[in-house]
């Protein structure tokens, strides 16, 4: 019994320390290349991390391939960590604490959690980290609590949603918004853009939860709630949403009991794609248009990251540009795109390539 | 007193509906006419197509907490199971078909060694089943990292078909949920094995004295528990096309909710599976009759953790004490102060 014990504490705790190592992984960058070392990179010799505050889906993992793809043109950067907060607010603040405790000298943080990240983004800040927020807003002032927030605009996403709206459905209609976690600043600017463009036609009706529907951009929860914002609006026209991919297999139980899909206008995601594919012939009502799902929205915060850390050149832009990708009414900037070749969670739009997306498999 | 009498009276006890069982029933049925008359949308088609799936997986994980509960444990590593499992069958096949039955079998293979890892841990190590649970619960994330970087893949066509195609009208992952909460009641209930488990969950040492193999019957609840988190997870993996990584995360308070609102005591001993399984579908109802209400996420979130807390009330709170404290008195206490 004794020998059991101890041969199973030994077991559990080697096991424990094994998953603590996978859990945040450590990667390693090449620093061989030289030539062609692009201006953002300068001279000092780094090491640096990169903390996302949910990693789980196929988005995040682009993304932060994204980032691995940009430190790796820059010697400078000697090595990357990496820390997945798994949507656990303690976590994702006590990853940035490790990394400070690892001696990083930029690093580039997804705050999910929003204001609740402040704190900690200060005290890696006050430690003299560069700290380089990206694409949640967790309040704060630039120069004082971090050094800076590299946003997107997302107002100008939700009007460039509005616009299209405005242009294929001139008639008016019910528009239901679905966005990710209750509060996050992403849906709170879409549906302000959105309102900016519709919001005076009377035509236009905004139908649901006010900004937007909570998903979490969790595809089980989306469809709990698609599921009963279907039931609840017999009548729905359109509906946005800032995750496309995570509504298809909402979509698809809809479908099969015989709902008609509506307008959509959302992000890209290769699922989405094909799904618009097989159900055009179907579904007479049924247009799509999508704005790039910005993967590389993090290549952006990473450049400002290295710049400010090693001192290379800092970049001009500081929020990165929302873009139109697909329109399956007009074709342009590109008609619906299906690679079936490929798996459903790659992202087209990316400057990574579909193919390679597919690739990737471990942090 | 003559014999057959005796023997009536035990029949009729073993026929007996528990009151977990129905408080729950009540409950449900007062929440579907609630749901009928104040947001008819909920009940309706598409609402209920929608919510039954996740009602069924629900279910199933609910089954395996409550063998886990009735040996006076609890199972926090239902989040890390439910999220490997659902990698496993989706990240492994990576969209081919073909490779969807080893994945299923590597599932299951993964969960039976979970099961015993943490079956070990507690009876041998005497470890406490929250500690135990929570470190395998890591473990199962550090794997599911390292297998898949935190990705998984779409669900296979096969897999989709498996569970969500229809018989009489309903996707099969349903049916998935009731032949579960079936043979596991029959399994705790029926059979001698069953009953054995039950009187080892009740009182350990007393089992011990009379022969019964403890350590076995504990072991094989938390062996059972992760092959129902499996088979849920199989299921979910199916009903959503693009899982996350992390799909495991809202079972786990859940799971432990139904099981209470099922009646099954935290303490250990007798366990209501058909009523843990029917608060599953409680529960969901009650998501989708508060999301069909159109009320604030604040305010539906506040109204779900009060029927909980109301559900959980009616068996924590020893309303006797309390009767007593205030002065309202039961009829037999009236009767015995008469006396």
């Amino acid at each position: 019994m004794i020998r059991f014990k101890s041969r199973a504490a030994v077991v559990a705790s080697v096991i424990s320390v094994a998953a603590l190592t996978i859990a945040t992984s450590v990667v390693a960058s090449s620093s061989s290349s030289a030539a062609g070392v692009p201006s953002w990179c300068g001279p000092k010799k780094i090491t640096m991390g990169f903390t996302d505050g949910f990693g789980g889906n196929s988005w995040r993992l682009v993304t932060t391939a994204a980032v691995r793809e940009e430190v790796k043109l820059c010697p400078s950067v000697t090595k990357l960590y990496y820390a997945d907060g798994q949507g656990k607010t303690d976590k994702a603040i006590s990853d940035i604490k490790g990394m400070v405790a690892k001696g990083v000298k930029a690093l580039v943080v997804f705050p999910d959690a929003g204001q609740a990240m402040l704190p900690a983004l200060r005290s890696a800040y006050k430690a003299g980290v560069v700290t380089v927020p990206y694409r949640v807003w967790a309040g704060g002032t630039a120069g004082k609590d971090y050094n800076l927030f590299v946003g997107s605009d997302f107002v100008l996403a939700g009007k460039l949603w509005g616009e299209w709206i405005k242009k294929n459905l001139p008639n008016g209609g019910n528009i239901l918004r679905i966005s990710g976690p209750a509060g996050n600043s992403q849906g709170a600017d879409e549906s302000k853009g959105l309102a900016q463009v519709l919001g005076n036609d009377p035509k236009y009706k905004f139908i649901g939860a006010d900004p937007f529907e909570v998903t979490g951009w969790d595809p089980g929860k989306t469809q709990e709630v698609l599921t009963a914002a279907i039931a609840k609006y017999p009548n729905i026209d359109v509906i946005t949403s800032d995750f496309g991919p995570s509504m298809v297999s909402a979509l698809q139980a809809a479908v099969s009991s015989g709902w008609k899909v509506p307008a959509i206008a959302t992000s890209d995601g290769n699922v989405l794609g094909c799904f618009y594919q097989d159900n055009k012939a179907t579904q007479p009502n049924f247009k799509m248009m999508t704005i790039s799902t910005q993967n590389d929205h993090s290549r952006l915060a990473t450049d400002w990251a290295i710049a400010l850390a090693t001192g290379g050149k800092t970049p001009k832009e500081k929020a990165y540009p929302s873009t139109l990708f697909e329109d399956s009414v007009s074709g342009k900037p590109s008609a619906v795109q299906c690679r079936k070749d490929l798996p459903g969670d790659v992202y087209l739009s990316a400057k990574m390539s579909g193919d390679a997306q597919a690739k990737l498999k471990t942090n | 007193m003559s014999s057959t009498q005796v023997r009536e009276v035990k029949r009729s006890a073993r026929l007996q509906i528990s009151r977990g069982m129905k408080t729950v029933l009540a409950g449900t049925i007062i929440l579907y006419i609630a749901s009928a008359l104040l947001a008819p949308t909920s009940v309706s088609k598409v609402a209920q197509m929608g919510m039954l799936p996740f009602a069924a997986c629900l279910a199933i994980v609910g089954l395996g907490q409550t063998l886990v509960i009735q040996q006076g444990g609890i199972d926090l590593s239902v989040a890390g199971a439910v999220s490997l499992t659902v990698v496993i069958v989706t990240w492994g096949p990576d969209r081919h078909d073909n490779r969807l039955i080893p994945a299923v079998i590597a599932a299951f293979a993964a969960a039976i060694i979970t099961g015993f890892i943490n079956g070990a841990l507690i009876t041998k190590t005497k470890l406490n089943s929250i500690v135990a649970t929570l470190g395998v619960n890591s473990l199962l994330y550090g794997v599911m990292m390292a297998l898949s970087g935190g990705s998984p893949r779409r669900t296979t066509e096969r897999l989709s078909h498996f569970t969500n195609d229809k018989i009489f009208g309903l996707p099969h992952s349903i049916y998935f949920g009731i032949i579960c909460a079936i043979v596991v009641t029959i399994l705790v209930k029926r059979t001698v094995i069953g009953r054995r488990f039950e009187a080892v969950g009740a009182n350990p040492r007393a089992a011990l004295a009379t022969g019964l193999k403890v350590g076995r019957y504990q072991v094989g609840a938390y062996v059972m528990a992760q092959i129902l988190y499996c088979i849920a997870g199989v299921v979910l993996g199916g009903v959503i096309s693009q899982p996350t990584a992390y799909q495991g995360d809202d079972y786990v308070l859940p799971s432990v909710a139904i099981v209470v609102l099922g009646g099954t005591s935290l303490l250990g001993g007798r366990g209501f599976p058909a009523a843990s399984a029917l608060a599953a579908l409680f529960l969901k109802q009650l998501d989708m009759f508060v999301l069909s209400l159109g009320v604030p996420y604040g305010v539906r979130t506040l109204v779900i953790s009060i029927s909980l807390m109301v559900g959980i009330a009616l068996y924590a709170v020893n309303w006797r004490s309390i009767r007593s404290k205030v002065g309202v008195k039961t009829k037999e206490e009236r009767q015995l102060q008469a006396a």
